[in-house]
């Protein structure tokens, strides 16, 4: 519960893995529809971070916060998160991810944001919050959480 | 973003989904991964041979975090994986590990290796333990004498074992 993160991962990045996520998203859609790729996505809000959903499910925002800011400054992100009364913003002005992908392959999958999207809506699901997530221009973004 | 810390976990994830949909579509994803390798592999290991390997292995070492051992002979090349970082966070899971999680490393490294001549003996040693020895050998006849020391011999797709 709260700020400890359930991975916090250490040592060097390999930013390489995001172009493998972008490769992953065109062949599960090609082959099996976008639907089978949201499902996917859902099992990793709901599943493998299922700390932080529990811990939203709770009505803790905490531990969401810390993760934002362990991976997005670990992959050097230009980001702010602006915490309110009422909602918390995450303002992406660069995707490292992204710009990483658009590096290796010219132009990310048009798909490539939904693992930002849908893994938020199962992070949110069934708990009093709500997540609002933009695309802002290629490569950035907002993703507001807010009370429902 | 799924961070790229956690893409092993996304991976994990994957799997289950392709297993689910049969081998053929397992196996149809390790060739499409391999595919996306080769942008990072493939002329170094046609340019290079195993100096080449060498070269990339060492790189991924240190951006994976890996605790490995590097050994270049003259015709073949030894990576020992102490601990396997990939593995190790799929089993430090919320989520449920791919009981076959090890087949996706062999699976995009052997066609790769097919296709530029080599011979991999990818020992897994076991499925859930986080090490493996991977050797690549210039000589077919070398490798195949090879697969009678390992523990788990992983094949690949159009590599049966």
């Amino acid at each position: 519960m709260g700020e400890k993160l359930r991975y916090a991962e250490e040592g060097e990045v390999h930013l390489d893995f995001h172009g493998a996520t972008n490769t992953t998203i065109d062949f599960i859609i090609d082959r099996f529809g976008v639907e089978a790729m949201d499902e996917i996505f859902r099992k990793v809000g709901r599943d493998v971070y299922r700390s932080i959903h529990e811990d939203l499910v709770a009505g803790d925002t905490r531990q969401l916060v810390e993760h934002w800011r362990h991976f997005f400054t670990r992959e050097d992100c230009d980001y702010d998160i602006e915490i309110g009364r009422d909602e918390i913003v995450l303002t992406v002005r660069r995707c490292t991810a992204w710009h990483h992908v658009a590096r290796l392959v010219g132009t990310p999958s048009p798909h490539f944001c939904d693992q930002t999207i849908r893994t938020n809506e199962a992070l949110a699901e069934g708990s009093p919050f709500a997540f609002e997530t933009t695309i802002t221009g290629p490569g950035a973004c907002r993703q507001v959480i807010r009370r429902r | 973003m799924i961070p790229s810390d956690h893409f092993t976990r996304f991976y994990n994830e994957v799997f289950k989904f392709l297993e689910s949909q049969g081998e053929a579509e397992l196996e149809a994803y390790f060739l499409a991964i391999s595919k996306n390798q080769e942008k990072h592999i493939l002329e170094l290991i046609q340019t290079k041979g195993l100096a080449g390997m060498e070269e990339y292995w060492s790189h991924i070492k240190v951006e994976e975090n890996c605790d490995m051992d590097i050994d270049r002979y003259d015709d073949h090349i030894e990576l020992r994986m102490n601990v396997c970082p990939s593995l190790s966070k799929v089993m430090d899971n919320d989520a449920e590990p791919m009981g076959r999680y090890c087949d996706h490393c062999a699976g995009w490294i052997g066609p790769i290796l097919d296709k530029t001549g080599y011979h991999l003996v990818y020992d897994v040693i076991s499925r859930t333990e986080p090490r493996c020895v991977m050797r690549v050998f210039k000589d077919a006849a070398k490798a195949r004498e090879a697969e009678k020391d390992v523990k788990l011999l992983m094949g690949w797709p159009g590599h049966k074992v």
